[in-house]
């Protein structure tokens, strides 16, 4: 008898959530895990929710999605095992982003506890402990989107495009062959700086996936943990090493039995001492996560810049890096996140089609394809544009003129990917 | 048991030199130790010449005992507010100087914490195997408000360590802001001191609220854990210290 276990999120867009297995109610044919969330939703209103969506599958409906006056609920089946709800605030965007988060929590608990863990629960208190694991990487794809990266919103990896990354990739490669990995990646304040062509061949929910575990733990000198890859070998553990090689710059592989983790170790410094100025450059690139060279019109607050294809996305809400104290009447740095966030998800699902699975539904409805748009309101505007495999958003000052956002916008793509040294 | 002060001279944190040394590892504000990456080590001035010495130190106890955020703690690094458990395995070095009496001289202490999570270590075969591996130090936890994690220590020096061996031994209590509510009593304390010879020590990884007084705390831990390591190693040495001593440290290292 496989046992069905409800995992279930309260997920509020302004709020970072905490949460932790408390409870267990076991009945003759579910098992319910029921997670301790800040703003708790009484007992009956999650068996209920459960309910709803048994009734329909024991009548061959799936039960998707629903909204109420202002949230929204959405219920996806993972493995034929788990059962993720969530409730958020209902945001007016395609649902496929509330999948997308699902998706990403479920990949999650298998890239922590690996797949047989997951599909085959035979004891629901060893479950419960096994995925503590994962608390800290879930609390950070539900991260609240003022504080948050693009990655778990466009389901591709932010990166950090720096002048250095050639002589950085060199640095890799020589570093991973040392650790006899194929996949090796260096992570510069919470982005891809450079990665191994093995390390870009994962997943779009890999590589998402690694960069968030990655930020969502406690720092530290090195670690080595178990890992399973969720979408390519999700019942192999392989050891996910890390190493700080400076303040938030840390240098993974993902290996096999060998090397020990004490053996790696004297290595790091003998391959990245030579580097170290390059990384402290790069280092002091973000948040402006661009090449000082490429100067962008004056009336650009940020921008989204995501390739389907890659599976790379290239944000900037601080383009011409100045003093956020200065910033004055324009939006906070913060604001300018939330406002991009909002856009795109606006965007992607009802007119584009992106790297979230499930986002080509809504706009195949079309009998063309919409491949520009933009708001305007009274404090900014937004512009968005998508060619070949590109989507860039765009958030400028209220006081460019609304006929040139679209030359403006083209031009700021071309810079970005043209440049020598950008590769989204 | 040796005493705190018997082999680092305590006076020396207060000396010009001394206060010049722990600028090196604290941030301005002294609330805070500074944190160090695997390419980085404390820049300390050609007139304070020191010796580095390594060693590798592993926390054990029971999972949600705060073997992560004792760590975070003494390291300078955010306390987590939740608790998570470890996945796998997470090693943290921190810096620690202090002027060996006998010598007179000034040593920089390399401190590399082990720290693994249970679940981690149940399941995989080599994570165990590689903390154990060439440590210099075990650091038993438990917490104020557990009773049977305090229990467990026993236990776990039996099953973790032989009579004979000289690995380095420490408790730590941990929770010891909630000591109203600690099922710990002084007498508990000093039984289990007496009885197996090992110190215990006493740890709140709380957010830096009272400054100063944090960083002390955490001071005083990093230096009663040098001062054994350093004994144990003058009784692994076989000999009273000498220059010479330090020497074959330094070629082992
Ligand atoms: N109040 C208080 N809480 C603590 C202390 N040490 C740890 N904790 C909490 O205890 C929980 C478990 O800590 P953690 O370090 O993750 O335990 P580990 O499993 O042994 O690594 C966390 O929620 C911590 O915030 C302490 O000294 N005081
Ligand atoms: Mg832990």
């Amino acid at each position: 008898m496989i046992s069905v276990v409800v995992v279930f999120f309260y997920y509020i867009f302004s709020r970072r959530i905490t949460i932790e297995p408390t409870c267990i109610v076991q009945t003759k044919i579910k098992t319910f895990l029921i997670l301790k969330l800040i703003l708790q939703l009484p007992f009956p209103v999650i068996g209920s929710l459960n309910g709803v969506h048994m009734f329909g599958s024991s009548h061959g409906v799936s039960l998707q999605s629903t909204t109420t006056d202002d949230a929204k609920i959405v219920w996806k089946v993972f493995h034929e095992s788990i059962t993720l709800i969530a409730v958020s605030q209902d945001d007016d965007a395609d649902d496929c982003h509330m999948n997308n988060l699902l998706n990403l929590i479920a990949s999650a608990l298998v890239l922590l506890c690996g797949i047989d863990e997951v599909s085959n629960i035979k004891n629901v208190e060893r479950f419960k402990k096994e995925v503590k694991v994962c608390m800290q990487l879930v609390d950070r794809i539900l991260e609240s989107p003022e504080t948050s990266g693009f990655s778990q919103l466009t389901n591709a990896v932010d990166i950090i495009c720096a002048p250095e990354n050639a002589i950085l990739q060199n640095f890799l490669d020589a570093f991973a062959e040392a650790a006899e990995s194929g996949f090796g990646c260096l992570f510069v304040e919470r982005k891809v700086c450079v990665a191994t062509k093995k390390w870009w061949s994962m997943s779009a929910n890999e590589l998402v996936l690694l960069n968030l575990l990655l930020t969502s733990l406690t720092p530290c000198s090195s670690r080595d943990i178990p890992v399973f890859l969720p979408d390519t070998q999700p019942a192999i553990p392989h050891r996910l090493m890390t190493f700080e090689l400076t303040r938030n710059i840390e240098v993974c592989v993902i290996c096999g039995p060998s090397p020990s983790l004490a053996e790696l170790e004297p290595e790091v410094v003998r391959f990245w001492k030579p580097a170290y100025d390059s990384l402290r450059t790069v280092g002091r690139l973000s948040p402006r996560n661009f090449p000082t060279n490429i100067a962008l019109d004056h009336n650009l607050l940020g921008f989204l810049l995501v390739n389907k294809e890659t599976n790379r996305c290239l944000h900037s809400v601080n383009p011409s890096l100045e003093d956020p104290s200065h910033l004055g009447e324009t939006l906070s740095i913060h604001q300018r996140k939330e406002v991009l966030k909002t856009f795109y998800k606006k965007m992607v699902g009802n007119f584009f089609a992106s790297s979230v699975s499930g986002s080509e539904m809504g706009p195949a409805e079309f009998s063309h394809q919409p491949m520009e748009s933009y708001i305007t309101t009274e404090t900014h505007k937004c512009y968005t544009l998508q060619s070949g495999p590109y989507q860039i958003f765009t958030l400028y000052t209220d006081s460019i003129p609304t006929y040139a956002m679209r030359s403006v916008t083209q031009r700021t793509l071309s810079y970005l990917t043209k440049d020598k040294n950008v590769s989204v | 048991m040796i005493s705190p002060g018997t082999l680092l001279n305590q006076e020396w944190y207060g000396s010009p030199q001394g206060r010049e040394v722990l600028a090196t590892l604290l941030h301005k504000s002294q609330q805070r130790r500074k944190t160090f990456g695997l390419l980085e080590k404390p820049m300390i001035g050609v007139h304070c010449p020191t010796d580095e010495v390594k060693y590798k130190v592993f926390l054990v106890g029971k999972s949600g005992v705060g073997k992560t955020s004792t760590v975070a703690k003494i390291s300078g690094n955010a306390v987590p507010t939740a608790h998570s458990e470890t996945p796998g395995i997470q090693t943290t070095t921190v810096y620690w100087a202090g002027q060996v009496k006998q010598l007179n001289k000034v040593i920089m202490f390399s401190l590399q914490f082990w720290d693994a999570g249970e679940s981690a270590t149940k399941k995989y075969d080599h994570i165990l195997p590689a903390c154990v591996a060439q440590t210099d130090c075990i650091i038993f936890l438990f917490s104020f408000v557990d009773r049977s994690s305090f229990e467990d220590v026993s236990q776990l020096i039996t099953k973790m360590t032989t009579p004979k061996d000289t690995t380095c031994k420490i408790v730590i209590g941990t929770k010891f802001d909630q000591h109203a509510h600690s099922e710990i009593t002084q007498r508990d304390i000093r039984d289990f001191e007496q009885n197996w010879k090992i110190p215990i020590l006493k740890i709140r990884n709380v957010p830096d609220t009272e400054g100063r007084n944090h960083t002390n705390e955490t001071s005083q831990i990093l230096c009663v854990l040098c001062e054994h390591l350093w004994h144990r190693d003058i009784i692994m040495a076989g000999r009273s210290p000498s220059t010479d001593d330090l020497k074959d440290k330094q070629n082992f290292v």
